[in-house]
Formats: structure tokens, C-alpha cells, sequence
């Protein structure tokens, strides 16, 4: 009988998981690197004065999702391949119960995006003229599309771990979810830009938050499944 | 936890069309050592992996039993030890900060000296252990994987050519920890070391 709870469990896989990552710094660099090239790519050929007035709202809010979402899936979808590479997969399915290695994982994935979005968001702002009347309203977009976009890759990348041709797949697979909370992203940043009424993002919200939840919860019961056979 | 025991009944492997394993039965009881004995290819980490409940079999039977009745997999883990050419521990960390990560996984709150004691008797000097794994020779980290193996005090000891890239020395503390762990436990060993497959109270002898 274990004397550890799922809590304590997850926050020692999380724990692993940061000293490996700040010892490593694989996925930071990975991560940083794309968004950074990426961003001052867009800023350089496009910049805040090539955009028409009228298109603004619409082309800034979709080409901050373009840069955070790639970004982001160079580090996420390696979270369980490395295990697989490293053969500590086995070691680990031996001795943590999965929900709390999901957790781990998953916490994992968030921060690293949280890291992301707080590197490149106000970096974007800033080289692309992109003005936001409701900051504390693009906050929420970004931290429940992370969650959102944290859950989602954290299945999706132990699906394919054991998989060749694992990057191929990360993509194919994480599109049918990914898409529609891209889409509903884009729409939150856009309301968030031209208003500073909450009320303004709550459409978009709700459509992150359900997406993001159903996910979490069909990812407890479907990670153990993944994990084992 | 006494009683525990694997009992496996015409348990056959097949990966696509290639058989790893056929039609091998038999029990693994505390108290004993079953050494799982063959040539290269014979299915023997097949069968140990079944026997760990890592691996399913395509045909067969497999129950795993506690001390109260069977077990279902996901518990049974809770219950084993293992080390296997296929396992690995963490590179970017230390040996003692793997043995740290595995204890609290497992819900226990361990010394560093306990932990430091037990790496030492597999031979790992207290100088080496804040030194990154991935630093070490094969040697050094099959004593790493062998304490991960056992810092719990499973009853069930699985352990995949244990001496595998160890010296003499290395040797003699995987025999003494077989020796600990005997009395008390479920233990089988798969090999085709001769020194090894003297350990063994059983054997299973398998075939390509």
C-alpha cells in the first residue's frame, strides 16, 4: 500500500521534470528559440505599419496564436518521447501510479508555456504596435488557453511516445483538437484587444474553458490505458 | 508482505509472426529464486516482463497474488522491484537525487545516509554519488538501477542479467543482495551466467 497521495506524487514528477529541464534546457531552448526567430521574422517583413487599419484586429490576434502555438508544440510533444528515448519510460511506469506522472507532466507543460507566452506576448505587443484595451481580460485568454493547450499536448504526446515518426504524428493527431481551440484563442486575443469589458471575452472563454476541461478529464481516464499497454 | 506469488499457466508471447515464448507454466513464490535460464533470443526478459506484469501475453494465463488473494496489475506494481537492460534512470540527475525521486514516488521518506548506505554496499562510493548519471560508466549505473530496484524492500524481485557490465566486485553485491532478499521475497533472475543461474531454488529452462 503506497504511503504517498497523487499530490505529493505529481509535484515529485513536476519536481524531476524542472531540475531535468533547467539542467538540460532542451525544451526551453526549443521553445524560446522558434518563438523568438519566429516573432522577429513577423516583425521584420510585416511590422506594425505594413498591416491596414481594418485588418489589424484580425491578422495580429491570429499571428500571435501562429507564433505561440508553434512554438510551443517544438518543446510539449516531447515530454514523453524523451522517456521513451532514454528508456526510463519503464522505470517509471514501475514505480508512479499515471494519474500522477498526467499531472506531472502536464503542470510540466503549463509552466513551460506560461514561461513562453511571458517572453513573447509583451515582446509581440511591442514589435508589432499591437495596443490591448482589456489586459487583464487577455490574461485570462492566454492562461486558460494554456491550460487548454497544456492538457492537449500532454495526451497527444504520450499517445505517440512509443510511436516512430513521433513528431509527424503529434501534429496530425493534436489538429482535430487544437484547431477549434486555436480558432476560439484568436477570437478571445481579438475581443480582449478592442475592449477592456470582460464581458467581451466571456464567449470565447467558455468555449476554452469546456475544451480545455473535457480534455483534462478524458485524459485521466484515457492516460492510464496509454501508459500501460 | 508474505504469500506473494506469480503463477503463470501455458503462457505464450508472439511479436507478429515471430514466437518468443511457448507454452512455459510455472510459479514464482516467496521464499525462492526463480532463475529464468536460455540462450540469447530464448524469450527470457519476455518471460520476466510478463511475470512483472509489464508485459501481456498472447496466450496464457497469468495471476498475480498477495498475501490476501489475486492482484490486479496496476497494485501489483506497488509490490516490485525490478532491473532490466531496458530501464534506465535519469542521466541529468545524481545517483542520490534519482534514489530521492523514486522514494518519494513511492511514498517513503528515506535518509540521505540510508540512501547513501545502500548505493555504497552495491559499490557505488559516497564520492561519486552527487555526480550526474550521466557521467558514470555502464558499470556505475547498473548499480544505480539495481538500488532504484530495491530501496522500497519489494517482495518481488525482478532482476533482468543483474551483473551485466559489473566487475567481480559488482558481482558479489548482486549475490548478497539475492542472498537479503531470499528469505523473504519472490525473486526471479533471468540470465545465462552461469554464477547467476547457481542462485536459483528453480529454474525454467528455455529453448529458441
Amino acid at each position: 500500500m503506497r504511503a504517498s497521495t497523487l499530490l505529493s506524487e505529481s509535484l515529485a514528477v513536476l519536481a524531476k521534470e524542472l531540475k531535468s529541464e533547467l539542467r538540460s534546457r532542451v525544451a526551453l531552448n526549443a521553445v524560446g528559440l522558434f518563438g523568438l526567430t519566429t516573432l522577429i521574422a513577423v516583425a521584420y517583413q510585416i511590422g506594425p505599419y505594413q498591416i491596414q487599419e481594418q485588418d489589424r484586429p484580425h491578422l495580429l490576434s491570429a499571428l500571435l496564436w501562429v507564433i505561440l502555438f508553434f512554438a510551443a508544440t517544438s518543446g510539449l510533444s516531447r515530454v514523453f518521447v524523451k522517456e521513451e528515448d532514454a528508456h526510463t519510460a519503464k522505470t517509471l511506469r514501475l514505480a508512479a501510479r499515471p494519474v500522477a506522472v498526467l499531472a506531472g507532466k502536464f503542470l510540466f507543460n503549463l509552466l513551460l508555456l506560461a514561461a513562453l507566452y511571458t517572453f513573447i506576448v509583451p515582446l509581440y505587443c511591442a514589435l508589432m504596435g499591437y495596443s490591448v484595451k482589456g489586459v487583464p481580460s487577455l490574461a485570462l485568454v492566454l492562461a486558460a488557453g494554456a491550460i487548454a493547450l497544456s492538457a492537449t499536448s500532454t495526451i497527444v504526446a504520450a499517445i505517440i511516445a512509443r510511436a516512430s515518426g513521433a513528431t509527424t504524428l503529434f501534429a496530425i493527431l493534436s489538429v482535430p483538437l487544437v484547431l477549434p481551440l486555436l480558432v476560439m484563442l484568436i477570437q478571445g486575443t481579438r475581443a480582449a484587444a478592442a475592449s477592456a469589458a470582460l464581458a467581451a471575452v466571456l464567449p470565447a472563454l467558455r468555449g476554452i474553458v469546456s475544451l480545455g476541461g473535457a480534455t483534462l478529464i478524458v485524459s485521466v481516464y484515457l492516460f492510464p490505458v496509454v501508459w500501460h499497454d | 508482505m508474505s504469500g506473494v506469488s506469480v503463477e503463470f499457466a501455458r503462457v505464450s508471447k508472439r511479436f507478429g509472426s515471430r514466437t518468443v515464448l511457448a507454452s512455459v507454466s510455472g510459479t514464482l513464490e516467496s521464499g525462492q529464486v526463480l532463475v529464468v535460464a536460455g540462450p540469447n533470443g530464448s524469450g527470457k526478459s519476455t518471460l520476466l516482463n510478463i511475470l512483472a506484469g509489464v508485459l501481456r501475453p498472447s496466450r496464457g494465463e497469468v495471476t498475480y497474488r498477495g498475501g490476501d488473494g489475486p492482484v490486479p496489475r496496476a497494485r501489483w506494481f506497488e509490490r516490485l522491484g525490478m532491473a532490466a537492460p531496458d530501464m534506465s534512470v535519469y542521466e541529468e540527475l545524481s545517483a542520490l537525487e534519482n534514489l530521492h525521486f523514486f522514494a518519494r514516488l513511492r511514498g517513503l521518506a528515506v535518509a540521505d545516509a540510508v540512501l547513501r548506505d545502500l548505493l555504497v554496499n552495491l559499490g557505488l562510493p559516497a564520492r561519486e554519488q552527487t555526480r550526474l548519471v550521466g557521467t558514470y560508466s555502464s558499470g556505475m549505473k547498473q548499480r544505480v538501477k539495481l538500488a532504484q530496484a530495491v530501496l522500497h524492500e519489494p517482495p518481488v524481485l525482478m532482476l533482468d542479467e543483474p551483473s551485466s557490465n559489473l566487475d567481480a566486485a559488482g558481482h558479489e553485491a548482486v549475490a548478497g543482495l539475492v542472498a537479503r532478499f531470499r528469505p523473504r521475497a519472490a525473486v526471479a533472475v533471468a540470465t545465462n551466467d552461469p554464477r547467476e543461474i547457481a542462485w536459483g531454488d528453480a529454474r525454467i529452462d528455455l529453448a529458441l
